[in-house]
Protein backbone atom coordinates (compact mmCIF):
# COMPACT_ATOMS: atom_id res chain seq x y z
CA UNK A 1 0.00 0.00 0.00
CA UNK A 2 1.06 3.33 -1.05
CA UNK A 3 1.60 6.12 1.51
CA UNK A 4 -1.38 7.97 -0.44
CA UNK A 5 -3.70 5.06 -0.50
CA UNK A 6 -2.75 4.65 3.73
CA UNK A 7 -3.72 8.33 4.31
CA UNK A 8 -6.84 7.89 1.93
CA UNK A 9 -7.74 4.88 4.34
CA UNK A 10 -6.81 6.76 7.71
CA UNK A 11 -9.08 9.58 6.68
CA UNK A 12 -12.06 7.14 5.36
CA UNK A 13 -11.68 5.81 9.06
CA UNK A 14 -11.27 8.88 10.42
CA UNK A 15 -14.95 10.47 8.93
CA UNK A 16 -16.63 7.40 9.70
CA UNK A 17 -15.43 7.54 13.50
CA UNK A 18 -16.53 10.95 13.30
CA UNK A 19 -20.33 9.78 11.74
CA UNK A 20 -21.05 8.72 15.86
CA UNK A 21 -24.96 9.32 16.91
CA UNK A 22 -24.36 12.66 18.50
CA UNK A 23 -21.99 14.12 15.94
CA UNK A 24 -21.57 17.46 14.98
CA UNK A 25 -22.41 18.18 11.62
CA UNK A 26 -20.45 21.34 11.06
CA UNK A 27 -17.39 19.52 12.72
CA UNK A 28 -17.86 17.23 9.89
CA UNK A 29 -17.57 19.13 7.08
CA UNK A 30 -15.36 21.41 8.31
CA UNK A 31 -13.15 18.50 8.62
CA UNK A 32 -13.51 16.66 5.64
CA UNK A 33 -13.42 19.94 3.91
CA UNK A 34 -9.82 19.95 5.15
CA UNK A 35 -8.69 16.33 4.13
CA UNK A 36 -10.30 17.18 0.35
CA UNK A 37 -7.79 19.66 0.04
CA UNK A 38 -4.96 17.68 1.35
CA UNK A 39 -6.15 13.88 -0.03
CA UNK A 40 -6.87 15.82 -3.58
CA UNK A 41 -3.61 17.90 -3.91
CA UNK A 42 -5.78 20.81 -4.07
CA UNK A 43 -5.39 24.15 -2.63
CA UNK A 44 -8.72 24.49 -0.85
CA UNK A 45 -12.00 23.25 -0.83
CA UNK A 46 -15.91 24.99 0.12
CA UNK A 47 -18.81 22.69 0.54
CA UNK A 48 -22.33 24.12 -0.09
CA UNK A 49 -25.69 22.72 0.47
CA UNK A 50 -29.26 23.29 -0.93
CA UNK A 51 -32.05 24.74 1.40
CA UNK A 52 -35.85 24.43 0.87
CA UNK A 53 -35.90 27.75 -1.57
CA UNK A 54 -33.13 26.17 -3.74
CA UNK A 55 -30.64 28.05 -2.61
CA UNK A 56 -27.09 26.81 -2.13
CA UNK A 57 -25.51 28.36 1.47
CA UNK A 58 -22.02 27.79 2.18
CA UNK A 59 -21.53 25.09 5.06
CA UNK A 60 -17.87 24.54 5.03
CA UNK A 61 -14.68 25.68 3.72
CA UNK A 62 -10.87 24.74 4.24
CA UNK A 63 -9.38 28.27 3.89
CA UNK A 64 -10.67 31.88 4.29
CA UNK A 65 -9.98 32.91 0.97
CA UNK A 66 -12.01 29.50 -0.26
CA UNK A 67 -15.03 31.10 1.92
CA UNK A 68 -14.76 34.62 0.36
CA UNK A 69 -14.59 33.10 -3.47
CA UNK A 70 -17.80 31.04 -2.36
CA UNK A 71 -19.39 33.51 -0.76
CA UNK A 72 -18.97 35.61 -4.28
CA UNK A 73 -20.08 32.52 -6.21
CA UNK A 74 -23.30 32.87 -4.01
CA UNK A 75 -24.20 36.58 -4.24
CA UNK A 76 -23.77 36.93 -7.78
CA UNK A 77 -25.86 32.85 -8.42
CA UNK A 78 -22.74 32.38 -10.87
CA UNK A 79 -19.75 29.72 -10.50
CA UNK A 80 -18.76 25.88 -11.11
CA UNK A 81 -20.84 24.76 -7.83
CA UNK A 82 -24.07 26.31 -8.67
CA UNK A 83 -23.55 24.62 -12.73
CA UNK A 84 -22.69 21.43 -10.77
CA UNK A 85 -25.79 21.56 -8.08
CA UNK A 86 -28.12 22.95 -11.54
CA UNK A 87 -26.64 20.22 -13.44
CA UNK A 88 -26.00 17.05 -11.15
CA UNK A 89 -23.02 16.61 -13.32
CA UNK A 90 -19.12 17.78 -12.28
CA UNK A 91 -17.47 20.74 -13.63
CA UNK A 92 -14.08 21.93 -14.15
CA UNK A 93 -12.25 24.75 -15.40
CA UNK A 94 -8.61 23.99 -15.91
CA UNK A 95 -7.67 27.47 -16.63
CA UNK A 96 -9.39 30.06 -15.07
CA UNK A 97 -7.82 33.17 -17.10
CA UNK A 98 -9.99 31.31 -19.93
CA UNK A 99 -13.46 31.62 -18.02
CA UNK A 100 -14.06 34.82 -18.06
CA UNK A 101 -17.26 35.12 -20.35
CA UNK A 102 -19.00 32.10 -18.56
CA UNK A 103 -18.65 33.28 -14.85
CA UNK A 104 -17.30 36.87 -15.16
CA UNK A 105 -17.44 38.06 -11.26
CA UNK A 106 -17.03 34.07 -9.78
CA UNK A 107 -13.61 34.20 -11.94
CA UNK A 108 -12.69 37.57 -10.95
CA UNK A 109 -12.57 37.01 -7.31
CA UNK A 110 -11.27 33.52 -7.57
CA UNK A 111 -7.84 35.09 -9.93
CA UNK A 112 -7.90 37.85 -7.00
CA UNK A 113 -7.74 35.18 -4.42
CA UNK A 114 -4.85 33.49 -5.86
CA UNK A 115 -6.60 30.23 -7.05
CA UNK A 116 -6.29 29.38 -10.93
CA UNK A 117 -7.78 26.36 -11.80
CA UNK A 118 -11.49 24.96 -10.34
CA UNK A 119 -13.35 21.48 -10.01
CA UNK A 120 -16.71 21.26 -8.92
CA UNK A 121 -18.56 17.90 -7.85
CA UNK A 122 -22.08 17.44 -6.88
CA UNK A 123 -23.58 15.98 -4.02
CA UNK A 124 -25.75 13.13 -4.83
CA UNK A 125 -28.46 11.29 -2.83
CA UNK A 126 -30.11 8.75 -5.40
CA UNK A 127 -31.67 10.91 -8.11
CA UNK A 128 -31.48 14.59 -6.04
CA UNK A 129 -29.17 16.42 -5.76
CA UNK A 130 -28.65 18.27 -2.63
CA UNK A 131 -25.44 19.80 -2.69
CA UNK A 132 -21.82 20.58 -4.16
CA UNK A 133 -18.14 20.27 -3.55
CA UNK A 134 -15.68 22.87 -4.48
CA UNK A 135 -12.15 22.34 -5.20
CA UNK A 136 -9.65 25.39 -6.04
CA UNK A 137 -6.26 25.02 -7.26
CA UNK A 138 -3.46 27.37 -7.28
CA UNK A 139 -2.14 25.80 -10.45
CA UNK A 140 -3.23 25.46 -13.85
CA UNK A 141 -4.45 21.73 -14.88
CA UNK A 142 -6.79 19.23 -14.64
CA UNK A 143 -7.72 16.47 -12.14
CA UNK A 144 -6.38 13.34 -13.35
CA UNK A 145 -9.77 11.06 -13.26
CA UNK A 146 -8.29 8.90 -10.33
CA UNK A 147 -8.48 11.85 -8.37
CA UNK A 148 -11.88 13.08 -9.43
CA UNK A 149 -13.22 9.05 -8.26
CA UNK A 150 -11.78 10.04 -4.96
CA UNK A 151 -12.49 13.76 -4.68
CA UNK A 152 -16.59 12.01 -5.68
CA UNK A 153 -16.08 9.42 -3.29
CA UNK A 154 -15.09 12.63 -0.73
CA UNK A 155 -18.46 14.43 -1.82
CA UNK A 156 -20.63 11.06 -1.12
CA UNK A 157 -19.10 10.89 2.33
CA UNK A 158 -20.27 14.29 3.25
CA UNK A 159 -23.87 13.65 2.01
CA UNK A 160 -23.95 10.71 3.57
CA UNK A 161 -22.66 12.90 6.72
CA UNK A 162 -25.51 15.12 6.41
CA UNK A 163 -28.47 12.72 6.06
CA UNK A 164 -26.92 10.01 8.11
CA UNK A 165 -27.61 7.02 6.51
CA UNK A 166 -26.83 5.21 3.02
CA UNK A 167 -29.86 4.51 0.42
CA UNK A 168 -32.68 3.47 2.71
CA UNK A 169 -33.09 7.65 4.08
CA UNK A 170 -37.03 8.57 4.21
CA UNK A 171 -37.68 12.23 2.48
CA UNK A 172 -38.54 12.94 5.88
CA UNK A 173 -35.22 12.00 7.53
CA UNK A 174 -33.13 13.55 4.66
CA UNK A 175 -35.24 17.03 5.17
CA UNK A 176 -35.00 17.24 8.83
CA UNK A 177 -30.99 15.95 8.78
CA UNK A 178 -30.26 18.98 5.79
CA UNK A 179 -32.75 21.87 7.91
CA UNK A 180 -30.44 20.60 11.15
CA UNK A 181 -27.26 20.89 8.68
CA UNK A 182 -27.76 24.42 7.79
CA UNK A 183 -29.66 25.50 10.77
CA UNK A 184 -26.19 24.61 12.64
CA UNK A 185 -24.41 26.99 10.29
CA UNK A 186 -26.76 29.93 10.98
CA UNK A 187 -26.26 29.53 14.54
CA UNK A 188 -22.52 29.38 14.19
CA UNK A 189 -22.48 32.91 12.08
CA UNK A 190 -24.65 34.43 15.38
CA UNK A 191 -22.12 33.17 17.05
CA UNK A 192 -19.26 34.52 15.31
CA UNK A 193 -21.05 38.02 15.23
CA UNK A 194 -21.30 38.14 19.01
CA UNK A 195 -18.22 37.54 19.73
CA UNK A 196 -16.54 39.88 17.25
CA UNK A 197 -18.13 42.48 19.69
CA UNK A 198 -17.50 40.81 23.24
CA UNK A 199 -14.40 40.05 22.17
CA UNK A 200 -13.20 42.65 19.62
CA UNK A 201 -12.17 40.08 17.04
CA UNK A 202 -13.36 39.86 13.76
CA UNK A 203 -15.40 37.02 12.36
CA UNK A 204 -12.70 34.59 10.76
CA UNK A 205 -11.15 34.90 14.34
CA UNK A 206 -14.35 34.31 16.13
CA UNK A 207 -14.50 31.18 14.35
CA UNK A 208 -11.23 30.02 15.55
CA UNK A 209 -11.99 30.87 18.84
CA UNK A 210 -15.19 28.47 19.05
CA UNK A 211 -13.77 26.01 17.70
CA UNK A 212 -10.77 26.13 19.93
CA UNK A 213 -13.27 26.08 22.76
CA UNK A 214 -15.08 23.19 21.49
CA UNK A 215 -11.77 20.77 21.05
CA UNK A 216 -10.45 21.66 23.79
CA UNK A 217 -13.39 21.03 25.84
CA UNK A 218 -14.36 18.06 23.53
CA UNK A 219 -17.60 19.98 23.12
CA UNK A 220 -20.03 19.98 19.74
CA UNK A 221 -19.08 23.20 17.73
CA UNK A 222 -22.83 24.06 17.55
CA UNK A 223 -23.52 23.51 21.83
CA UNK A 224 -20.42 26.34 22.25
CA UNK A 225 -22.43 28.67 19.38
CA UNK A 226 -25.68 27.91 21.52
CA UNK A 227 -24.02 28.74 24.65
CA UNK A 228 -22.09 32.04 23.66
CA UNK A 229 -25.91 33.59 21.71
CA UNK A 230 -27.23 32.22 25.26
CA UNK A 231 -24.43 34.11 27.21
CA UNK A 232 -24.15 30.93 29.06
CA UNK A 233 -20.21 30.92 28.52
CA UNK A 234 -18.25 33.93 30.17
CA UNK A 235 -15.72 35.19 27.42
CA UNK A 236 -13.15 34.60 29.72
CA UNK A 237 -13.20 31.02 29.57
CA UNK A 238 -13.53 31.41 25.54
CA UNK A 239 -10.34 33.86 25.76
CA UNK A 240 -7.92 31.51 27.50
CA UNK A 241 -8.13 29.05 24.77
CA UNK A 242 -7.64 31.81 21.95
CA UNK A 243 -4.73 30.94 20.06
CA UNK A 244 -1.77 33.21 19.70
CA UNK B 1 -32.95 30.18 -6.40
CA UNK B 2 -36.47 29.09 -5.97
CA UNK B 3 -38.30 32.53 -6.08
CA UNK B 4 -41.33 31.29 -7.45
CA UNK B 5 -42.20 29.01 -4.53
CA UNK B 6 -41.62 31.74 -2.25
CA UNK B 7 -44.21 33.88 -4.11
CA UNK B 8 -46.36 31.21 -4.62
CA UNK B 9 -46.33 31.02 -1.02
CA UNK B 10 -46.53 34.17 -0.18
CA UNK B 11 -49.34 34.88 -2.69
CA UNK B 12 -51.37 31.94 -0.81
CA UNK B 13 -50.86 34.17 2.37
CA UNK B 14 -52.01 37.57 0.67
CA UNK B 15 -54.78 36.23 -1.00
CA UNK B 16 -56.57 34.80 2.67
CA UNK B 17 -55.74 38.26 3.85
CA UNK B 18 -57.52 39.43 0.93
CA UNK B 19 -60.32 37.45 2.42
CA UNK B 20 -60.80 38.89 5.47
CA UNK B 21 -60.06 42.90 3.87
CA UNK B 22 -56.64 43.38 6.40
CA UNK B 23 -53.09 43.54 6.40
CA UNK B 24 -51.20 40.09 6.62
CA UNK B 25 -51.07 38.38 10.03
CA UNK B 26 -49.90 35.74 11.25
CA UNK B 27 -53.30 33.52 11.68
CA UNK B 28 -53.31 34.41 7.39
CA UNK B 29 -50.25 32.40 7.32
CA UNK B 30 -51.18 29.80 9.10
CA UNK B 31 -54.19 29.12 7.66
CA UNK B 32 -53.20 29.71 4.04
CA UNK B 33 -50.33 27.27 5.00
CA UNK B 34 -53.14 24.50 5.90
CA UNK B 35 -55.25 25.64 2.91
CA UNK B 36 -52.12 24.66 0.66
CA UNK B 37 -51.03 21.49 2.61
CA UNK B 38 -54.92 20.13 2.22
CA UNK B 39 -54.30 19.69 5.94
CA UNK B 40 -56.83 19.69 8.54
CA UNK B 41 -55.84 22.15 10.08
CA UNK B 42 -52.55 24.00 11.70
CA UNK B 43 -51.27 26.09 14.95
CA UNK B 44 -48.58 28.47 15.98
CA UNK B 45 -47.38 27.93 19.49
CA UNK B 46 -44.11 30.75 20.54
CA UNK B 47 -41.45 30.25 22.81
CA UNK B 48 -42.01 31.91 26.20
CA UNK B 49 -39.01 33.47 27.55
CA UNK B 50 -38.71 30.28 30.09
CA UNK B 51 -38.05 28.27 26.93
CA UNK B 52 -41.88 26.65 27.15
CA UNK B 53 -43.86 26.78 24.08
CA UNK B 54 -47.67 28.99 24.82
CA UNK B 55 -49.89 28.27 21.52
CA UNK B 56 -50.83 31.42 20.13
CA UNK B 57 -53.60 30.84 17.48
CA UNK B 58 -54.79 28.01 15.07
CA UNK B 59 -57.04 27.56 11.95
CA UNK B 60 -59.81 26.16 14.60
CA UNK B 61 -60.82 24.65 18.48
CA UNK B 62 -59.79 21.23 17.23
CA UNK B 63 -56.44 22.07 16.22
CA UNK B 64 -55.98 24.62 19.19
CA UNK B 65 -56.91 21.84 21.71
CA UNK B 66 -53.47 20.01 19.87
CA UNK B 67 -51.54 22.33 20.52
CA UNK B 68 -52.77 23.34 23.75
CA UNK B 69 -52.63 19.63 24.39
CA UNK B 70 -48.56 19.20 23.09
CA UNK B 71 -48.29 22.48 25.47
CA UNK B 72 -49.66 21.49 29.22
CA UNK B 73 -48.50 17.21 28.57
CA UNK B 74 -44.68 18.91 27.72
CA UNK B 75 -43.61 16.46 25.15
CA UNK B 76 -44.82 16.16 21.33
CA UNK B 77 -43.67 17.14 17.44
CA UNK B 78 -43.58 20.86 18.41
CA UNK B 79 -41.00 20.74 21.25
CA UNK B 80 -38.98 18.13 19.78
CA UNK B 81 -38.88 20.25 16.56
CA UNK B 82 -37.80 23.46 18.63
CA UNK B 83 -34.70 22.04 20.48
CA UNK B 84 -33.75 19.91 17.27
CA UNK B 85 -33.79 22.94 15.57
CA UNK B 86 -35.25 21.18 12.16
CA UNK B 87 -38.63 20.15 11.37
CA UNK B 88 -40.10 16.66 13.11
CA UNK B 89 -42.52 14.70 10.71
CA UNK B 90 -44.58 12.56 11.93
CA UNK B 91 -46.75 10.13 9.36
CA UNK B 92 -48.81 8.47 12.03
CA UNK B 93 -49.13 9.15 15.83
CA UNK B 94 -51.02 6.21 15.58
CA UNK B 95 -47.81 4.01 15.42
CA UNK B 96 -45.22 2.28 17.29
CA UNK B 97 -42.77 5.05 16.57
CA UNK B 98 -45.35 7.83 17.93
CA UNK B 99 -46.27 5.80 20.87
CA UNK B 100 -42.55 5.69 21.93
CA UNK B 101 -41.16 8.75 21.23
CA UNK B 102 -44.31 11.14 22.87
CA UNK B 103 -46.32 8.34 25.33
CA UNK B 104 -48.94 10.98 26.91
CA UNK B 105 -49.91 13.08 23.68
CA UNK B 106 -50.07 9.99 21.18
CA UNK B 107 -52.34 8.24 24.24
CA UNK B 108 -54.04 11.59 24.42
CA UNK B 109 -54.73 12.07 20.50
CA UNK B 110 -55.64 8.21 20.08
CA UNK B 111 -59.53 8.39 18.68
CA UNK B 112 -59.35 12.28 17.90
CA UNK B 113 -58.89 10.74 14.07
CA UNK B 114 -55.83 12.65 13.80
CA UNK B 115 -52.80 11.10 12.02
CA UNK B 116 -50.42 13.38 10.82
CA UNK B 117 -48.69 15.69 12.83
CA UNK B 118 -46.01 17.65 10.98
CA UNK B 119 -43.83 20.64 13.70
CA UNK B 120 -41.84 23.16 11.55
CA UNK B 121 -39.62 25.66 13.58
CA UNK B 122 -40.35 29.43 13.23
CA UNK B 123 -36.68 29.83 13.84
CA UNK B 124 -33.11 30.68 12.35
CA UNK B 125 -30.54 29.29 14.90
CA UNK B 126 -30.73 30.48 18.31
CA UNK B 127 -33.56 32.95 17.18
CA UNK B 128 -36.61 31.02 18.11
CA UNK B 129 -39.97 32.33 17.78
CA UNK B 130 -41.71 29.49 17.53
CA UNK B 131 -43.36 26.46 15.92
CA UNK B 132 -45.78 25.83 12.86
CA UNK B 133 -47.88 22.83 13.43
CA UNK B 134 -50.05 20.81 10.98
CA UNK B 135 -52.06 18.17 11.28
CA UNK B 136 -53.55 15.75 8.93
CA UNK B 137 -56.43 13.34 9.48
CA UNK B 138 -54.89 10.65 7.27
CA UNK B 139 -51.68 9.06 7.99
CA UNK B 140 -48.90 8.99 5.46
CA UNK B 141 -45.85 11.55 4.39
CA UNK B 142 -46.38 15.14 3.00
CA UNK B 143 -45.14 15.23 -0.81
CA UNK B 144 -41.98 16.08 -1.17
CA UNK B 145 -42.99 19.55 -3.26
CA UNK B 146 -45.50 20.32 0.55
CA UNK B 147 -43.01 19.78 2.92
CA UNK B 148 -40.56 22.37 0.92
CA UNK B 149 -44.02 24.47 0.85
CA UNK B 150 -43.95 24.12 4.93
CA UNK B 151 -40.96 25.07 5.26
CA UNK B 152 -41.22 28.08 3.39
CA UNK B 153 -44.46 28.88 5.27
CA UNK B 154 -42.61 28.53 8.88
CA UNK B 155 -39.91 31.63 6.85
CA UNK B 156 -42.78 33.35 5.99
CA UNK B 157 -44.45 33.11 9.47
CA UNK B 158 -41.08 33.86 10.99
CA UNK B 159 -40.59 37.40 9.23
CA UNK B 160 -44.18 38.20 10.10
CA UNK B 161 -43.70 37.46 13.84
CA UNK B 162 -39.98 39.39 14.05
CA UNK B 163 -42.32 42.28 12.04
CA UNK B 164 -44.98 42.20 14.48
CA UNK B 165 -42.49 43.65 16.95
CA UNK B 166 -41.71 46.58 15.48
CA UNK B 167 -44.92 47.35 13.81
CA UNK B 168 -43.74 46.94 10.53
CA UNK B 169 -45.75 45.98 7.77
CA UNK B 170 -44.12 45.60 4.27
CA UNK B 171 -45.34 44.97 0.69
CA UNK B 172 -45.32 41.25 -0.44
CA UNK B 173 -42.43 42.55 -2.99
CA UNK B 174 -40.43 43.32 0.01
CA UNK B 175 -41.36 40.35 1.96
CA UNK B 176 -40.15 37.88 -0.96
CA UNK B 177 -36.90 39.85 -1.08
CA UNK B 178 -36.29 40.26 2.03
CA UNK B 179 -37.28 36.49 3.52
CA UNK B 180 -33.73 35.61 4.56
CA UNK B 181 -32.87 34.18 0.46
CA UNK B 182 -29.58 36.43 0.00
CA UNK B 183 -26.39 36.72 2.07
CA UNK B 184 -27.88 34.83 5.40
CA UNK B 185 -24.13 34.60 6.86
CA UNK B 186 -24.05 38.27 7.05
CA UNK B 187 -27.25 39.23 8.34
CA UNK B 188 -27.13 36.46 10.85
CA UNK B 189 -23.63 37.34 12.37
CA UNK B 190 -24.96 40.90 12.37
CA UNK B 191 -27.97 39.67 14.82
CA UNK B 192 -25.96 37.85 16.81
CA UNK B 193 -23.26 41.34 17.03
CA UNK B 194 -26.09 43.12 17.85
CA UNK B 195 -27.39 40.73 20.23
CA UNK B 196 -24.08 40.78 22.05
CA UNK B 197 -24.10 45.06 21.76
CA UNK B 198 -27.82 45.77 23.77
CA UNK B 199 -27.93 42.50 25.40
CA UNK B 200 -30.95 41.11 23.89
CA UNK B 201 -31.98 37.58 22.37
CA UNK B 202 -30.30 37.21 19.01
CA UNK B 203 -34.13 37.30 17.98
CA UNK B 204 -34.47 40.45 18.90
CA UNK B 205 -31.61 41.78 17.28
CA UNK B 206 -33.35 40.20 13.92
CA UNK B 207 -36.10 41.97 14.34
CA UNK B 208 -34.31 45.70 15.39
CA UNK B 209 -32.02 44.58 11.72
CA UNK B 210 -35.42 44.41 9.95
CA UNK B 211 -37.30 47.32 11.39
CA UNK B 212 -34.06 49.43 10.59
CA UNK B 213 -33.80 47.86 6.90
CA UNK B 214 -37.52 48.98 5.94
CA UNK B 215 -37.31 52.69 7.77
CA UNK B 216 -34.31 52.99 6.39
CA UNK B 217 -35.41 51.81 2.96
CA UNK B 218 -32.01 49.60 2.65
CA UNK B 219 -31.40 46.41 1.94
CA UNK B 220 -31.31 44.16 5.00
CA UNK B 221 -27.88 42.74 4.25
CA UNK B 222 -26.62 46.20 3.36
CA UNK B 223 -27.97 47.31 7.05
CA UNK B 224 -25.98 44.19 8.43
CA UNK B 225 -22.54 44.74 6.93
CA UNK B 226 -22.96 48.20 8.30
CA UNK B 227 -23.76 47.13 11.64
CA UNK B 228 -20.55 44.35 11.12
CA UNK B 229 -18.45 47.09 9.87
CA UNK B 230 -19.39 48.97 12.81
CA UNK B 231 -20.99 51.97 10.88
CA UNK B 232 -24.06 51.97 12.03
CA UNK B 233 -24.93 51.95 15.89
CA UNK B 234 -28.90 50.33 16.54
CA UNK B 235 -30.18 50.58 19.66
CA UNK B 236 -33.03 48.73 21.34
CA UNK B 237 -34.83 51.22 22.59
CA UNK B 238 -37.12 51.20 20.57
CA UNK B 239 -38.89 48.01 20.54
CA UNK B 240 -42.36 48.11 21.91
CA UNK B 241 -43.22 48.46 25.51
CA UNK B 242 -43.79 45.16 26.72
CA UNK B 243 -41.17 43.38 25.88
CA UNK B 244 -41.18 41.97 22.37
CA UNK B 245 -41.08 38.15 24.07
CA UNK B 246 -44.41 38.38 25.61
CA UNK B 247 -46.47 36.67 23.25
CA UNK B 248 -50.00 38.46 23.59
CA UNK B 249 -47.60 42.16 22.41
CA UNK B 250 -47.09 40.20 19.27
CA UNK B 251 -50.91 40.35 18.15
CA UNK B 252 -52.92 42.01 20.17
CA UNK B 253 -56.13 42.13 17.86
CA UNK B 254 -55.98 38.36 17.10
CA UNK B 255 -54.60 36.42 20.35
CA UNK B 256 -58.24 36.11 22.18
CA UNK B 257 -60.39 34.68 19.76
CA UNK B 258 -58.55 33.00 17.24
CA UNK B 259 -59.95 29.43 18.38
CA UNK B 260 -63.09 29.86 18.18
CA UNK B 261 -62.93 31.33 14.03
CA UNK B 262 -63.16 29.35 11.29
Amino acid sequence: MSATDRRVREVFIELSDTLVDDFDIIEFLDRLAARCSELLGVSACGILLADHHGVLNLVAASTEQARLVELTQLQNSEGPCLDAFSTGHPVQHPDLRDARGRWPRFTAAAIGAGYLSVQALPMRLRDKVVGAVNLFSRSTGQLDADTITLGQALADAATIGIVHQRAMARQEVVTEQLQTALNSRVLIEQAKGFLTHSLSIDVDEAFVVLRHYARANSRRLTDVADDVVQGRLTMSALRSVTPG
Amino acid sequence: MDHERSARVWGAIRAVANGDDSSLSLLHAVTACAQVLSAAGAGLALTSSGGMLEPLLATDAEIGELDELQSSLGEGPSGDAISAGAPVLETDLAGLNAGRRWPSFSAAVAGRGMHGAFAFPVAAGAAKVGVLSVYRRQAGPLRAEQLQDALVFADAVFVLALDQRHGVSADLDEMIEAAFTARRAEVHQAAGRLAAQEGVSVADALALLRAHAYSSGQPLHRVAADVMSGSLKLESGSSPPGGPTDPKELDPDHAENEQEED
